[in-house]
């Protein structure tokens, strides 16, 4: 008896090794190189350098030709945005921009917080760095870097970042503030070499933060920066001290969530979901699979022929504002699919929105932040960092705020 | 021999009234079974409908007059194209990444550049004018086509052929193929209609939601009868494939074949049966060796492929203004587009390559025709939105998902195609299949890329309908 014990003891042993081992594995990367050609011999300049959002007249002169060159193309009648952008709309929103937007007065906006730039592994990054201007005796600002997706930019975190470094209330806590551009969008440069992925853009990140002298930091992401900061958390638990999404979509569909889609509604304690779950996840088919189909349309184009799809878009100022600032009506509430304007100015002003398109524009990045998708789907979903678990210093995870 | 005694014994066991009743039952069985066999025989139709597409409110009266049309181009068409060409701003590509992230940003550059300094699009509009088009108006939108009678008439067959483009084709896909059909074919020479499907090129684009294939269909059955064909031929790829087969289900005694070179089957479990078993036993399951060739590795040649090569219908089957929009404002954007497709559609490899292997089959003059067809007509949104028009819905619940195909059918299959459809898998839907063929070579382009072959097996299914 005391044998059989013992074996049984040896073989659960050896089972919760295994388990621990893929739970506690940690991601590992190689340095990349992604400017052009062959890496230089000698070290890499790691200087930072001050970066100022600039602009010209040539540069306003030849958005509003462009503007004027459009060849719209009437939506059909009564069908919203449920063929995509609006026609009539469009016009509404590219007259603004043509006759009202002041970009030389959104470009002071941009530049009011400090903006540098460094060479890592080959390529110009490009981010925001604010410090706090207050930070109450005996305590010290948090480290936080915030990361962006598509089709945004550092900029929309702009309204965040005053909360986060000059809190109303002293008794809150105080950040200092990094938000980088990922690689291949707005003002950092495009990666030249192929396979840039996110775990490419955590670890640049990493090495970032390392040489602005932050050993332990906390990071949020949304969209493409779920994926990165995630990334991150993996690649260096000991520096990452928590992480906060807004997005998180399961990777690998497991036997759990399959149990808990087809069962959830009627058992919801059972697999733990709380009302406000059963509210947004039912009906399952209309809204998680021909939702996600209606929606899915640019990401399949994109994973698979960026260099095609971005082509027009960055001749065509017009065309650029409609599949960027479609995104903006319907990711934010897709029953605005039935409004005549798609509801964009709800919840957002045209200043900010076409800022952010601005951004695209000028920097024409529109094929560089396309192709990440490729990157990062073009092998599959099924990538070495989605089976991993978060393995934190001392306890099991990275802390998650979701 | 002993249960046959028994009932023998119990059937006149029983008294005259039970006895008529158990022969009554068995008449009226028969009967039912018997009607519902010959029901399935009989050959079902989808229903015609009716549409009408134009803007605004639908008038009393239509004119239902045909009118020449001469395709025409001017010095500022010409030289706005020439500036917004010089406007592009180009991205580097990816080192060494071929056609696989799309249409590669260097070859781009020399193709632009060829379109920009040599190409002549005066002359190609000569070249597009040499048969005669015209233009009528059918439920509200002007339908345009080209209308091509053989030369030499006497002592031949004259047989009305109508062939339908795709997207992102055109009627001009046929230019090369129509002297190979309109000249004599010993005994049997064809006279050829090409419309542009309504949305597409110089065919007015539908203002109103909702125009689908079958929309399509009814529109060029109604052509058909406006010029004085009661009987006729029909030939599509692509898109149209779907529109003949749709015109085949409605108008079934009007067509007197139908040839495809693009053809699609029902999934069933005879198609999921064949996929299992067919890599091992496949004459089991009706497959040939060539199908075989063909079809495996299946995850890898019908999976992978169709996922790599489906986002533009993705993207087009949910939200065509939006990716139509820029487009149409960049000729170089349009071109991209475009002729992603004749680089891949004609061989999957091609992606490999530097320069898409562009050039291996077509001419730049021939693509760069095609292109300036959506171009100067700014139709390329109209003909995006086709693709959510016939997806808005489950296509397999549509009312010609679940009718059969009757009329004499010929395949084409040409080994570049998306994806290869068995003769045993096509017989799920075409029920009178006359001719299946594996063509030696070509892609999804048929007619434009491989005229002599396309043009030798509609001949040759022809001949096998009218018993030549």
């Amino acid at each position: 008896m005391l044998i059989g014990v013992l074996i049984g003891l040896l073989i659960g042993g050896f089972i919760f090794f295994l388990v621990q081992r893929n739970r506690n594995r940690v991601l590992k990367i190689e340095d990349g190189w992604w400017g052009t050609g062959v890496p230089p011999d000698g070290e890499e300049d790691v200087t930072i350098h001050p970066f100022k959002v600039t602009t010209s007249n040539e540069e306003l002169e030849d958005l509003y030709s462009r503007i004027d060159q459009t060849r719209p193309v009437a939506s059909l009648e009564d069908s919203k945005f449920n063929y995509g952008f609006n026609s009539q709309y469009l016009q509404t929103v590219v007259s603004y921009w043509r006759n009202d937007f002041d970009w030389r007065r959104q470009v002071d906006k941009l530049n009011q917080y400090p903006h540098f730039k460094t060479k890592i592994e080959g390529i110009d990054i490009h981010y925001l760095h604010v410090k706090p201007k207050k930070v109450p005796e005996g305590t010290t600002a948090i480290p936080l870097i915030m990361v962006h997706g598509w089709p945004g930019s550092f900029y929309e975190f702009y309204g965040l970042i005053p909360l986060l470094t000059e809190p109303s209330n002293p008794d809150d806590l105080v950040f200092e503030v990094v938000c980088p551009s990922i690689p291949g969008y707005g003002f950092s440069e495009a990666p030249h070499k192929k396979g840039f992925d996110s775990v490419c853009a955590a670890s640049i990140f990493h090495k970032l933060m390392k040489r602005l002298g932050f050993q332990q930091f906390y990071a949020h992401g949304g969209d493409w920066g779920w994926l990165v900061t995630t990334n991150m958390a993996q690649l260096e638990p000991k520096s990452v001290k928590g992480l906060h999404v807004n997005f998180a979509p399961p990777s690998k569909p497991s036997l759990s969530m399959v149990l808990s889609i087809m069962l959830g509604r009627h058992f919801p304690k059972l697999f733990g979901f709380t009302d406000m779950d059963i509210q947004r996840l039912y009906p399952c088919m209309a809204k998680l699979v021909v939702e996600s189909i209606k929606e899915s349309g640019y990401m399949h184009i994109q994973a698979t022929k960026p260099d095609t799809v971005g082509r027009g878009l960055n001749d065509s100022p017009v065309g650029l504002a409609a599949y960027i600032l479609e995104k903006f009506s319907t990711w934010t509430n897709c029953d605005f699919r039935n409004l005549a304007d798609g509801g964009l100015t709800r919840k957002f002003s045209l200043d900010d929105l076409l800022t952010n398109v601005m951004i695209y524009w000028l920097s024409g990045c529109i094929i560089s932040s396309m192709r990440f998708y490729k990157e990062n789907f073009g092998k599959g979903l099924n990538q070495p960092h989605s089976n991993n678990g978060m393995a934190g210093p001392g306890t099991e995870h990275v802390p998650l705020g979701i | 021999m002993q249960r046959l005694q028994l009932l023998k014994e119990t059937f006149f066991g029983l008294d005259a009234v039970q006895q008529q009743l158990v022969i009554g039952t068995a008449v009226a069985a028969g009967g039912i079974l018997g009607y519902i066999v010959h029901k399935r025989r009989q050959v079902q139709t989808i229903p015609l409908g009716e549409g009408w597409w134009g803007a605004g409110e639908r008038p009393l009266s239509e004119d239902d007059k045909i009118y020449p049309f001469e395709v025409q181009t001017s010095d500022e068409e010409i030289e706005d194209l020439h500036e917004r060409i010089d406007r592009t701003r180009y991205t580097d590509p990816l080192e060494d990444s071929g056609f696989q992230y799309g249409f590669n940003s260097t070859y781009l550059k020399e193709v632009v550049s060829y379109w920009r300094h040599k190409f002549d699009w005066k002359k190609q509009v000569a070249v597009l004018n040499k048969y005669p088009h015209f233009k009528t108006r059918i439920e509200g939108l002007d339908v345009h086509f080209i209308h091509v009678r053989p030369p030499r008439r006497e002592n031949q067959k004259v047989l009305p052929l109508m062939l339908v483009h795709g997207w992102p084709g055109s009627f001009y896909e046929f230019y090369k193929i129509l002297p190979l059909l309109t000249e004599n074919q010993d005994g049997v020479v064809f006279e050829v209609i090409c419309p542009s499907i309504p949305g597409y090129g110089f065919s007015e684009a539908p203002h109103k939601q909702g125009f689908d294939s079958l929309a399509a269909a009814r529109v060029f059955l109604t052509l058909m009868e406006r010029l004085g064909f009661s009987q006729f031929y029909l030939q599509g790829g692509d898109w149209g494939s779907f529109i003949t087969t749709n015109m085949a289900q409605m108008k079934p005694q009007c067509v007197k074949g139908l040839h495809l070179n693009m053809f699609t089957s029902r999934r069933g479990f005879k198609v999921l049966l064949s996929l299992v078993i067919g890599p091992y036993f496949p004459f089991l399951v009706g497959l040939s060796l060539e199908d075989v060739r063909r079809l495996f590795p299946f995850f890898e040649k019908n999976v992978w492929n169709i996922l790599r090569e489906t986002g533009y219908f993705h993207i087009q089957a949910t939200k065509p203004d939006t990716a139509g929009c820029g487009v149409n404002d960049s000729p170089v954007g349009l071109v991209a587009y475009i002729l992603e497709k004749f680089s891949t559609w004609t061989d999957l490899r091609n992606s490999d390559l530097a320069d898409g292997g562009l050039e291996r089959k077509f001419s730049l003059d021939d693509l760069f025709t095609n292109v300036m067809i959506y171009w100067t007509t700014g139709s390329m949104v109209s003909s995006m939105r086709f693709y959510k028009e016939n997806f808005k819905s489950n296509p397999e619940k549509r009312v010609d998902a679940k009718t059969g195909i009757y009329v004499p059918t010929g395949l084409a299959a040409f080994p570049g195609e998306l994806m290869h459809c068995p003769k045993s898998w096509a017989q799920n839907r075409y029920q009178n299949i006359y001719s299946y063929t594996f063509m030696p070579r070509g892609g999804h382009f048929a007619a434009f890329e491989e005229p002599q072959l396309l043009a030798n097996d509609l001949v040759q299914f022809v001949k096998k309908v009218e018993k030549l």
